[in-house]
């Protein structure tokens, strides 16, 4: 294990100012009343959340709308791959959580058959700078997912708040490149560790949830779901996406652009057939995608716990609610199965 | 140069085939020596650039890997614009993609092809390549249904599987028609009609979702079991590569754990 490092809160800018002189330092920055990542340019005083950043990470490494090859509207075939972004960059400030979101779509992009080499890319390029959480928000509940507020898996370097200092630790061969400098002093102290409560929203096992699928709960579920399908925007595992070409005065691209399972656009095929016209059939599928199939899939769960799908659900009951509810049906329904008939309790 | 996979190599139209009144074929070969080496029950996603692409079978494959066949339906936005297109036109490939047809593991066995419409499509290929090795299986019979004869496709194909001695095929149109002096009845009427037995027999059906559900009802009534029933289902694709998620069946992908299922392996709603 790496040791720690230890830096004073006041030296932080000055380390990150430094930084950014050779690589793009990407920061969490207040927006309108938001948080989110923005290219540091040190013209306002660095501020780091101590919990849950509103929007996520996903983003920077699959953009909303990605161009990956651009062609000549008026030539039959010009269609040409772009060249890939090779700026060496840092992002810091990220917690535990949204590195489990890019762990998750590191299985989607990277640990499949067909590597993105664009999304592969965008992880070469990055440091990631984690910094572990002092609290739980409002919505969090990483800890009933497997995770806590001051995991480290898939950082680069991990940074703890406390006190007057940070404390910093390199994790990876490429954190180390970062460690070098004068702000940093090694330290045989190290943080303290902290306990973490459940969230609110634990949930059945990926096996019980596969056992839902033919459940009447569906309409119960959807009827107070809106499948307007920002919940799949803001959620950081979500990488659906469609290919569609684009056109503007005489140039093109193709592009790749978020979607949404929640939307009835989203499988509806050539000629008009749909698959999942219903509500419920929507709702149903996102459920069972993030609590089963992702299981089966990749061997991990695809929600982290980071509660952003409540946090901007117009009705604040978003997946983590519904997975609740559906985990209590299941629970209601083993015990219907295992109780003791009451004939046979009198012999 | 590492290749961006969802980015599409170019090919060339060779020939344009009108199939019927809304199914042309389009023979077409790679550029720059690119081949495409595509499994009977494998597809591939065709582009026409600015207007984006869509999933096709390929539904036959010649000189070697550099040429190969796709039937078009016209139905929608994209197969439109490729029935517009003309020879000598580039349109843009990639693949191919998803599982293929388990053709090496049914050496010896006989073979039922079951095709509604265009559904004949992804299953010429498994034909060809019985007939090109036909002493490597036993009996094959093809059941095949359109709606109308103005829907019959793969004419020249069928006048000789019908002339083939070791084929037995079957024609069927769903409704009466004037001039038409053949088989009348849906594919799963026929299959009931014929008592076709599972014996040694492997079936493949593919057609429109309704005609695969209601012929696996068929087999299953005639003992089939669930293992020697092969489908594709082309549908909801895009991406694949298992990655832009719509085409999802449960935990499975169409595009990278099929398209080629046999009944056993999928859940019934999938039919």
């Amino acid at each position: 294990m790496n040791k720690w490092h230890k830096i004073k809160k006041t030296d932080l800018q000055k380390y990150v100012s430094r930084l950014a002189e050779k690589w793009e330092v990407w920061i969490p920055r207040l927006v309108d009343g938001k948080w989110e990542f923005g290219i540091y340019d040190g013209a306002r005083d660095l501020d780091l959340p101590e919990s849950i950043i509103d929007v996520s990470l996903k983003n920077l490494f699959f953009p909303k709308r990605r161009a990956i090859a651009t062609f000549d509207e008026n030539s039959k075939w010009s269609l040409q791959p772009v060249s890939p972004e090779r700026r060496p960059r840092i992002i810091l400030g990220l917690h535990p959580c949204d590195a489990a979101g890019i762990e998750y779509m590191d299985k989607v992009f990277l640990q499949s058959e067909y590597k993105d080499v664009m999304y592969k890319n965008e992880r070469e390029r990055t440091i990631l700078v984690g910094m572990l959480c002092n609290k739980m928000g409002d919505d969090c509940h990483c800890t009933d997912r497997g995770l806590t507020p001051d995991s480290t898996s898939s950082m680069d370097v991990a940074f703890v708040n406390e006190g007057e200092w940070y404390f910093f630790r390199s994790l990876t061969d490429k954190g180390k490149r970062i460690m070098e400098s004068k702000y940093l002093k090694e330290t045989d102290e190290g943080p303290t560790k902290n306990e973490w409560p459940a969230g609110k929203y634990s949930i059945a096992s990926p096996e019980e949830f596969m056992e839902m699928y033919d459940d009447s709960i569906w309409h119960e579920l959807s009827d107070i779901c809106l499948t307007c399908g920002i919940c799949t925007y803001a959620c950081p595992t979500c990488v659906c996406f469609l290919v569609a070409d684009e056109k503007f005065k005489g140039k093109g691209e193709r592009v790749t652009v978020w979607d949404s399972c929640q939307l009835q656009s989203y499988s509806r095929m050539a000629g008009g057939q749909n698959t999942r016209k219903t509500p419920a059939s929507r709702v149903r599928n996102r459920t069972l995608d993030k609590f089963a199939y992702s299981h089966l899939r990749y061997g991990r769960i695809s929600c982290t716990g980071c509660g952003r799908c409540i946090m901007v659900c117009p009705l604040k009951r978003s997946f983590p609610q519904l997975g609740a509810r559906l985990s209590e049906r299941i629970r209601e329904k083993e015990k219907e199965r295992t109780k003791v008939p009451a004939e046979s309790k009198e012999e | 140069m590492t290749t961006i996979e969802l980015v599409p190599k170019p090919a060339t139209i060779k020939r344009m085939i009108d199939e019927s009144r809304d199914v042309k074929s389009y023979v077409l070969e790679m550029n720059e020596s690119l081949t495409m080496p595509a499994l009977p029950g494998q597809f591939v996603e065709v582009s026409v650039q600015g207007y984006g692409e869509a999933t096709f079978a390929v539904t036959r494959k010649s000189k070697g890997d550099r040429e190969f066949t796709i039937s078009v339906k016209r139905i929608g936005h994209l197969t439109k614009m490729l029935h517009r297109a003309a020879t000598g036109d580039i349109v843009g490939v990639r693949g191919p993609y998803g599982n293929s047809f388990p053709v090496d593991d049914w050496k010896g066995k006989d073979i039922l092809v079951i095709g509604g419409g265009i559904g004949l499509a992804p299953l010429r290929p498994v034909i060809d390549h019985i007939l090109l090795n036909r002493k490597d299986y036993g009996s094959m019979e093809i059941i095949f249904g359109a709606r109308t004869p103005d829907d019959i496709l793969y004419k020249e194909d069928l006048k000789m599987w019908e002339s083939d001695k070791s084929i037995l095929l079957h024609k069927t149109i769903d409704v009466p028609f004037e001039g038409w002096n053949g088989r009348v009845g849906v594919v799963p009427a026929v299959i009931r009609d014929l008592g076709v037995k599972p014996d040694r027999r492997v079936s493949i059906v593919c057609g429109p979702p309704i005609m695969i559900k209601f012929t696996a009802a068929a087999l299953r009534e005639l003992r089939w079991p669930d293992d020697r029933i092969f489908t594709t289902l082309e549908m909801k694709m895009q991406c694949g590569i298992g990655q832009c998620g719509r085409c999802n069946i449960g935990e499975k992908f169409i595009c990278k754990d099929g398209p080629v299922f046999s009944l056993d392996q999928i859940p019934e709603h999938a039919l």
